[in-house]
């Protein structure tokens, strides 16, 4: 019995270490841009909120859709509206994790790869993306870029606009994490 | 083996054996938790009191406001035309069922101030007992409804004031007989309240006053009436549309102008909303002849039933103005 309470003791104890191997981050940057024949439309939030846990290699991203600004507000309110189906789907998630495992105990900028699902629209899709992480006084900022193709998160683009909006649009994360321990 | 142990070591069985595996499941689902499943550090704090968006797709019904107004910077372009009878003694085939004729065109250029505030001028070519119509417009989104209901609906309100350019009539009876200025006027105010329904369904209740600084003999200069629409959407880009007013006319006027032989009919549309991209056309049928409301609500003496409704379209085209300016901020 001893060695029970210890082991669960032991168990509880990790699962506070844990906690400060993750850091968050709380104003995410992401935007799109989509580069059709009419015209490029690019969108951007700061609301995304994002973490990571360094140990693991847990990432997770979200963002609230109908925070992203256009340039023009009509397209902002078609995309809420027609596309992205906002009050239906609020959030787009990312679940994922590093796919090989990153030391990010010292200084630098990593190149690193993630895998996990996606879920826009409310449509969930696997990805595998690249991007890189630099550790600086304690801080991660990571940066990546990839294609989201409005197909795979069941995004209908009506056949009297696809020369206005590109089947494949890129996004490009931008976030700076400090650490979350308690 | 089991089954000789007896009770007691039943008991301790269950204890070193079945506890522990329990209690490694717990703590180990714990670990989990903390591992990968960072989500529940964000709690839906963000979420709370969003607006909803697109009640209505444009920032008319058929005839009347919705509740929306434009957005910031937006230039709205309407052009809103009514033709003739379709049926009834001026319709049919020899008039292209009303095609031929026009009974009211409108052109206006309106332009949203902040995200709730917009103002407008317009031309109307006016159908009733003025003419020659320029109009000025204010509209303000007072209360915008929530997706979690903490406001149950979006109000908005509209006011307007007309002024007629046309020659003054020389009979001195006639309701368009102008010894001042002042009588060549008419103001609206309008409350617009609007609800979404599950994204499907929208309705508006829309109490209206209806203000005629002139008016013929036993009309009134102060006219009330509640404004009733809904939509339903068909798609994400096609809606079915209907809107109704109802004028309270006095039982005294009602009867006298019944003696001259002239009936007032309340104004019924009905219509479908097309949506591409920037243009929001509204393609409708209605029995009023008039566009603006200073006209339609107190001076529709068209019927649906006896054929004297009309084919009318109303055209936005939305422009983005400052947008590479503000975009940059």
């Amino acid at each position: 019995m001893k060695r029970l309470f210890l082991a669960i003791a032991v168990l509880l104890g990790t699962v506070h270490v844990y906690a400060q191997d993750i850091y968050s981050c709380r104003n995410a940057n992401l935007s799109f841009f989509s580069s059709a024949p009419m015209e490029d439309i690019e969108a951007k939030t700061d609301k995304a909120v994002s973490a990571i846990n360094i140990k693991t290699g847990a990432v997770y991203f979200k963002v609230p859709v109908n925070t992203f600004k256009f340039r023009k507000k009509l397209m902002e309110e078609h995309f809420n509206e027609n596309y992205l189906e906002t009050e239906k789907y609020p959030y787009a998630e990312f679940k994922g994790k590093f796919s090989n495992p990153v030391d990010l105990s010292k200084d630098g900028t990593y190149d690193v790869t993630v895998e996990g699902i996606l879920s826009i629209h409310g449509v969930d899709k696997a990805y595998k993306e690249k991007g890189t992480i630099t550790v600086q006084n304690g801080k991660l900022t990571t940066l990546s870029k990839f294609n989201v193709r409005l197909e795979d998160h069941k995004i209908k683009i009506p056949t009297l606009v696809i020369k206005n909006i590109a089947e494949v649009v890129e996004v490009t994360v931008n976030a700076t994490y400090v650490t979350a321990a308690k | 083996m089991l089954r000789r142990l007896n009770k007691n070591n039943h008991h301790t069985f269950y204890t070193m054996r079945i506890l522990p595996l329990i209690l490694a499941c717990c703590s180990f689902t714990m670990v989990c938790h903390a591992q990968d499943d960072l989500s529940k550090m964000f709690t839906d704090s963000s979420t709370a009191h969003q607006p909803v968006i697109g009640t209505f797709k444009s920032t008319r019904i058929i005839m009347g406001h919705s509740n929306e107004t434009l957005k910031k910077h937006e230039l709205d372009f309407r052009v809103a035309h009514r033709f003739g009878d379709a049926g009834g003694s001026f319709g049919g085939g020899k008039t292209a069922f009303g095609l031929d004729n026009s009974t009211d065109i409108r052109i206006a250029f309106e332009y949203g101030i902040t995200d709730d505030l917009m103002a407008g001028i317009s031309r109307a070519k006016g159908s009733g007992d003025l003419s020659q119509i320029f109009e000025g417009l204010a509209k303000y989104h007072l209360l915008r409804q929530t997706t979690d209901d903490h406001i149950p609906v979006s109000v908005t309100l509209f006011g307007n004031a007309t002024v007629s350019t046309m020659t003054s009539n020389d009979n001195p009876e006639s309701a368009s007989h102008f010894d001042q200025f002042t009588d060549r006027m008419t103001y609206v105010g309008q409350v617009i309240i609007a609800r979404k329904f599950a994204d499907l369904v929208s309705f508006t209740l829309s109490p209206t006053y209806v203000h005629r600084n002139r008016v013929g003999y036993m009309d009134m200069n102060n006219l009330f009436a509640l404004g009733g629409s809904g939509r339903i959407k068909l798609s994400r880009r096609l809606a079915f549309i209907a809107e109704y007013y109802y004028p309270f006319r006095s039982q005294s006027s009602k009867d006298y102008y019944k003696s001259q032989g002239v009936k007032f009919y309340n104004p019924l549309g009905v219509g479908l909303e097309i949506e591409t991209g920037g243009h929001v056309f509204s393609v409708n049928f209605t029995n009023s002849t008039a566009i603006l409301e200073n006209q339609f609500i107190g001076e529709t003496k068209s019927s649906w039933l006896q054929g004297q409704f009309r084919w009318g379209f109303n055209i936005s085209r939305r422009f983005s103005l400052f947008g590479k300016r503000d975009w940059k901020k």
